[in-house]
């Protein structure tokens, strides 16, 4: 139990979670232009506004049946950048108004700053695990096929994607093939760094090895006969999601260049 | 630019390479993040530009599988790409002593182009480890700037020249019929 309990927490886990939510079921670039509207608006609201937009975030994210994975991802990545934002900006850089609180002197423009800084991040992180959380890359990829992707930057995306957990495979089964001859993982830094040649080494020449084999297979398929591929089972489109994509994308070029044209 | 098969599923198994290596350095728990393996390698057999495209998306797809934020910092693997690329042109992956200083090349210009990214998008930290000499060297009177390009050349020049390496060392072990058909390749042979 416990080696299979292991195993598992070596796998490099996947932020996709299956579900029929309106965001599983919404257009793949649908999504992404939700995320970049976010990206965008994250970038020029102020506090309160990344505040909210972060609360209505969490709360789409719960209702989809994500929220538990979105939490974890934005708990684990938040909490380490808040208390370094904290110590950094209300504690160490120098500013005009620092106050006396116990025994540090603490600056409230600093936190101000740094909690401004903090909900932008994690607006934009929630955001992104929105997207990643209810988008699987298969359909991602297919969505971009359908809109004429070239074969190539295709091919690019999609085999990594195909290619990543045979290779995990591969880089587990020759560290423990390495730990039965005697490879020490958990030793003084001298002997893991005596290690670390021993396990990449092995596995950045597999990894070359087949890259014959695979080129000649692509080019037996006519991989680029023709400019476009057709992708059989792209994901649903409709109307209304094209107008919703359209008005997102200008609503997230207007953010960004609105303020500026304010500037100039 | 249009790559032929032989480099796309080069291309390809270098962004694998870049993402599998992190983890086996998770795996060692060494303060090295090696996930440029794969970039620089394709840097010395194919050029800059097919290594920025390798950089890009590898940090792209370990964005959209694992870890957003990761994603933020894609202009810094372009850049390692790019600027490998860029040196294995001029013959910095001849020998092993280019190579170590073609590492040191590469990690300054990625922290140059990391420190804005850290200092205006994320206040200068990361929550990383790097976070606590950053801290400590804003404590003993350095700006936020000079402090988070320090530390953060510090820890990046070790990754960088053991990534510079590892790749030079692959690249010249690899077999002539892979690489007879990878003219940029000429130009790092020692």
């Amino acid at each position: 139990m416990a080696s299979l309990t292991k195993k598992k927490s070596d796998k490099p886990s996947l932020l996709y979670t299956a579900g029929e939510s309106f965001l599983h079921r919404a257009n793949p670039l649908t999504s992404l232009c939700l995320l970049l509207w976010m990206l965008s608006a994250a970038i020029v609201l102020p506090t309160e506004g990344t505040a909210t937009l972060t609360l209505a975030a969490i709360a789409v994210a719960l209702v989809t049946g994500v929220g538990k994975k979105a939490l974890k991802r934005l708990l684990i990545t938040m909490v380490p950048i808040g208390i370094a934002l904290t110590v950094v900006h209300g504690l160490l850089i120098d500013r005009q108004d620092f106050a006396a609180l116990g025994p540090v002197q603490i600056s409230a423009s600093g936190l101000d700053y740094g909690l401004r800084v903090f909900m932008r991040v994690a607006c934009m992180l929630m955001a992104t695990l929105l997207f990643v959380t209810t988008t699987h890359p298969a359909d991602m990829l297919k969505a971009l096929d359908q809109r004429g992707v070239p074969a190539g930057i295709g091919y690019l995306i999609a085999s990594p994607l195909l290619l990543i957990e045979p290779f995990t495979e591969r880089a587990r089964g020759i560290r423990d093939a390495q730990r039965v001859r005697g490879l020490n993982l958990t030793g003084s830094w001298k002997a893991r760094a005596a290690a670390l040649p021993v396990l990449l080494v092995p596995l950045i020449t597999l990894a070359l090895s087949d890259l014959d084999h695979r080129a000649s297979v692509l080019s037996g398929r006519a991989f680029r006969a023709k400019p476009h591929r057709t992708v059989i089972n792209a994901p649903p489109d409709s109307t209304l999601q094209i107008w919703v994509r359209r008005l997102l994308l200008l609503l997230a070029v207007l953010q960004l260049g609105l303020p500026l044209l304010w500037r100039l | 630019m249009k790559f032929d098969n032989r480099t796309l599923v080069l291309m390809a198994a270098a962004i694998v390479i870049n993402i599998v290596v992190g983890q086996i350095v998770a795996w060692v728990k060494l303060p090295l993040f090696l996930d440029s393996i794969g970039t620089v390698l394709v840097a010395i057999l194919v050029g800059p530009i097919a290594a920025a495209i390798v950089g890009t998306l590898a940090n792209l797809l370990w964005g959209l599988l694992f870890d957003p934020v990761a994603a933020a910092f894609f202009p810094v693997a372009l850049v390692i790409g790019l600027t490998a690329g860029v040196l294995a042109r001029y013959g910095w992956f001849a020998n092993l002593w280019k190579t170590i200083v073609a590492g040191a090349i590469i990690c300054v210009i990625s922290t140059i182009v990391s420190i804005p990214i850290i200092v205006y998008m994320f206040g200068g930290v990361t929550g990383s480890g790097t976070d606590f000499a950053t801290a400590y060297l804003l404590a003993i009177g350095q700006n936020l700037i000079q402090s988070v390009a320090l530390s953060n050349l510090v820890q990046n020049m070790g990754d960088k020249i053991i990534t510079a390496v590892v790749a030079f060392l692959i690249a010249q072990r690899l077999p002539r019929n892979l690489t007879s058909s990878m003219p940029f390749f000429a130009y790092s042979r020692s």
